[in-house]
């Protein structure tokens, strides 16, 4: 086991998780995280508001930048593409 | 054993009670310390205590095989753990644990069934509590479906600042996501959120209530009903 951390790119920062969380290996960090990211979604979207979050920046203990996980990769597929794509 | 002074019992149930209550129940009140985490009812297992509580907050926690989980409910110096005694049952499929650390009373099933039974005043303030507590998991049902992670938040909080003594509460955002069956981003966004709008001070493993009217507002109206149902009923609360 590992610690990760689900760090939120907000745009204009950064909010930092502070606590970070144990998984076994980068992949399952990465599923923790896009199940995360649907949550995030679906409580902006029924409340109406605008996600603040854009993206997860997974870091390990020391801080550095092992992956980045769009919030769009938490919507079905066929959703993901931009209104002027369709 | 030395009995509580009842001016001196910091449990709002157990001050409320009349005189012929109190004094059917004290006898058998064994102070405790409670650390936090400690289970006090384990599903399925059968109890022999109940606990008021002096100070700390106790949870009520329904979970599956598999453990997904869900806070139920949720009660402090207001109430009592091991109610279901009064009620006739030693076992139920819920746990109870301290999220919290605290003091307060234990007393047997059988001394409280008894203490019950001798005092009938004691057994009403025990079942209005009951209805008290079945109010509040039925606000806590409303706000699951029909609030955003932020308002359940807020309201949870107000809850906690009730049973705490000053602004503080020392919670985890791992512990949060427990409580409210969410993930622990959607604990950290939400309370980012709080925190911008100046309601909360949130530091790691601790949260500090800023201005508590703010959160009422925000958990628009899944907070208060309880509560005031609390003081009707039973007394002085938080």
């Amino acid at each position: 086991m590992s610690r990760f951390f689900l760090h939120q790119d907000l745009g204009n920062g950064i909010l930092e998780d502070p606590e970070g969380m144990e998984a076994a290996d980068l992949a399952t960090a990465k599923q923790q995280a896009i199940q995360a990211a649907r949550q995030l979604l679906a409580n902006a979207i029924m409340a109406g508001t605008k996600p603040i979050g854009k993206a997860f920046r997974i870091t390990d203990d020391a801080g550095t930048l092992l992956l980045i996980v769009p919030f769009s990769e938490a919507l079905p597929t066929d959703m993901r593409a931009r209104p002027d794509d369709l | 054993m030395v009995q509580p002074s009842q001016s001196f019992v910091r449990n709002c149930l157990l001050s409320a009670l009349d005189e012929a209550a109190y004094a059917a129940v004290a006898p058998h009140l064994e102070p405790i310390v409670l650390p936090k985490g400690v289970v006090l009812i384990e599903a399925g297992k059968p109890f022999e205590y109940a606990h008021f509580l002096n100070s700390g907050i106790g949870s009520i926690i329904v979970s599956t095989a598999d453990s997904r989980r869900v806070e139920a409910g949720l009660f402090g110096r207001d109430g009592l753990s091991g109610f279901g005694g009064v009620l006739g049952v030693n076992q139920c499929p819920q746990t109870t644990m301290m999220q919290v650390e605290g003091d307060g009373y234990r007393i047997a099933l059988s001394a409280l069934r008894h203490a019950c039974d001798q005092a009938i005043s004691l057994r009403e303030a025990i079942l209005r509590y009951v209805h008290v507590f079945i109010t509040q998991t039925s606000f806590t049902s409303l706000s699951n479906v029909n609030q955003a992670i932020e308002g359940r938040l807020a309201r949870w909080l107000l809850m906690c600042h009730d049973r705490v003594t000053g602004d503080d509460i020392a919670l985890t955002h791992e512990f949060l996501s427990i409580m409210l069956a969410v993930q622990r981003p959607s604990v950290t966004t939400a309370l980012h959120v709080l925190e911008g709008s100046g309601f909360i001070k949130a530091k790691r493993g601790n949260i500090t209530i800023l201005d508590r009217d703010a959160l009422i507002d925000f958990a628009d109206g899944m907070y208060g009903t309880p509560e005031a149902e609390y003081r009707r009923l039973i007394g002085p609360f938080g």
